[in-house]
């Protein structure tokens, strides 16, 4: 027990930048999963067969895998992330792809009675999406953007193999010094839990206030 | 006068199916037409045509004197001059209802918000629902939201209202309140297309009455000659059922 409690300010700071990279990745997987998202409903093939590949491509391959391409891949065709900077790309590359199938479902929710009032009043397509159909889309599937959000948390775990100081990896550090696998990972897991926990109410709560009475 | 739509030889298919098989219509400026027919006979369709919102692969649909489909037209301007009003209402249900006015009027006309806001208090004045702009749509009756959509195309100053079965959603009791809004309108001088089986409105509004039936315009009259002496046998046939 006490080694959990004395572990804790490092676990706490291994964290700190499990939540950097999650938070980031969150925020740039929502960016691509955005536009892959529109460009997979696309009826211009160009758009749409490059989405299409994208989006089954990552989603049918190991994420440990698609982090080893990354950062130990990309440096021999001379693109080389330092490792954090590799973390969160592979990270929102591969949270993209996930986004993006729920963005097209957010997307194919909203009644295309929408879609002609909005073009009936003179929008372009784009003024359609931005003002009508994304803030309708985003509401219905925010609590699938939660989950998403949820294993994106656990997943970051994986980018300790490249050497992050994330929270997995300082549960390993402090392992190989105090070797006391059991108590420090169960705290690992504790910290994990706490953060998916809150984030859960977080999502709950945002949805609450988003629905429209 | 002077014409504002004009149809000619008009052919849409979807897929093998065609459903609009050479329609010609002249509309003048301030005329109400309006439209009926059987189920599936094409008239969704071609109102759907006539602001674009379905393509066509056959004729030519004139607004005013500009060819619509040619390439060099901007067709969201001039969907713009053609309000349109949905069976199904179509308000944005994530604005309310007052945004859902002036919306279109400041993205797409980028018109002054002061200006803009008033303009939609009168509107919303006009049809009694000053103290619904702050409500979300799914607060308000059918026939409301209705009104409301009206409202929402009259923003747009179109030049033309399509009509597609605007009560045909309502309880019946609804109704009236709706029609009496466009009544209203036709009575100011809107030109209009009205789809619908609301025969009391075409009576009393209507300059001219047309019914579509298997993709065609059977019948092409003013309203008294239309219900006094129609002349095709499916006009008949068809006012025997609905009247
Ligand atoms: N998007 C579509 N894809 C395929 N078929 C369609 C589509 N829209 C309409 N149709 C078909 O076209 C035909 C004409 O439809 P339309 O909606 O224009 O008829 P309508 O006269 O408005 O009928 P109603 O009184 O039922 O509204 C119907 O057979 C319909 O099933
Ligand atoms: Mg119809």
């Amino acid at each position: 027990m006490s080694d959990i409690i004395l572990s804790m300010p490092f676990l706490l700071q291994g964290a700190v930048i499990t939540l950097q990279v999650t938070v980031l990745s969150a925020v740039f997987g929502t960016i691509i999963g955005t536009i892959f998202g529109m460009g997979r409903l696309s009826k211009a093939p160009f758009l749409r067969i490059p989405s299409s590949i994208y989006i089954e491509f990552v989603r049918g391959t190991p994420l440990l895998v698609q982090i080893y391409i990354i950062y130990f891949g990309l440096p021999s065709i001379g693109i080389d992330f330092p490792p954090f900077t590799a973390a969160v790309v592979a990270l929102s590359i591969n949270a993209g792809a996930y986004t993006a199938e729920i963005v097209r479902a957010g997307i194919q929710s909203i009644s295309r009675g929408q879609t002609e009032a909005a073009r009936s009043l003179g929008m372009t397509v784009w003024q359609t999406m931005r003002y009508i159909i994304l803030p309708q889309a985003f509401r219905n599937i925010l609590p699938a953007l939660g989950n998403e959000f949820i294993a994106l948390t656990k997943e970051s775990s994986l980018v300790s193999v490249i050497g992050i100081a994330e929270l997995t990896r300082q549960g390993q550090y402090i392992i190989s010094r105090t070797f006391k696998s059991f108590e420090i990972y169960g705290g690992v897991a504790i910290v994990y839990f706490a953060i998916t926990f809150t984030l859960a109410q977080l999502v709950n709560w945002v949805e609450k206030k988003v629905t429209i009475k | 006068m002077s014409t504002i739509i004009s149809i000619r030889n008009l052919h849409k298919r979807f897929g093998h199916l065609e459903v609009l098989k050479g329609i010609d219509l002249e509309l003048q400026k301030g005329e109400v037409m309006v439209v009926i027919g059987p189920s599936g006979g094409g008239k969704s369709t071609m109102l759907r045509c006539i602001n674009h919102l379905e393509k066509y692969e056959k004729g030519e649909i004139y607004f005013k004197d500009v060819l619509l489909h040619e390439k060099r037209v901007n067709m969201n301007e001039y969907r713009m001059k053609m309000g349109m009003v949905f069976q199904q209402f179509n308000l944005f249900p994530h604005r309310t209802v007052i945004d859902n006015l002036m919306l279109s009027p400041l993205k797409v006309k980028k018109m002054d918000p002061a200006e803009v806001k008033e303009k939609a208090l009168n509107l919303l004045k006009r049809i009694g629902l000053s103290e619904k702009a702050s409500a979300y749509p799914i607060n308000l009756s059918g026939g409301q939201q209705q009104r409301v959509a009206i409202s929402r195309a009259l923003m747009m100053d179109p030049e033309l209202m399509l009509f597609d079965e605007p009560t045909s959603a309502l309880d019946p009791e609804l109704v009236g309140e709706v029609l009496e809004v466009m009544k209203q309108l036709a009575r100011e001088g809107m030109t209009m297309i009205v789809v619908t089986h609301e025969m009391g409105f075409a009576r009393e509004v209507g300059h001219r009455m047309i019914l579509i039936d298997d993709g065609l315009i059977v019948e092409e009259a003013t309203p008294t000659d239309f219900f006094q002496n129609p002349k095709s046998e499916r006009t008949k046939e068809f006012l025997r059922k609905v009247l």
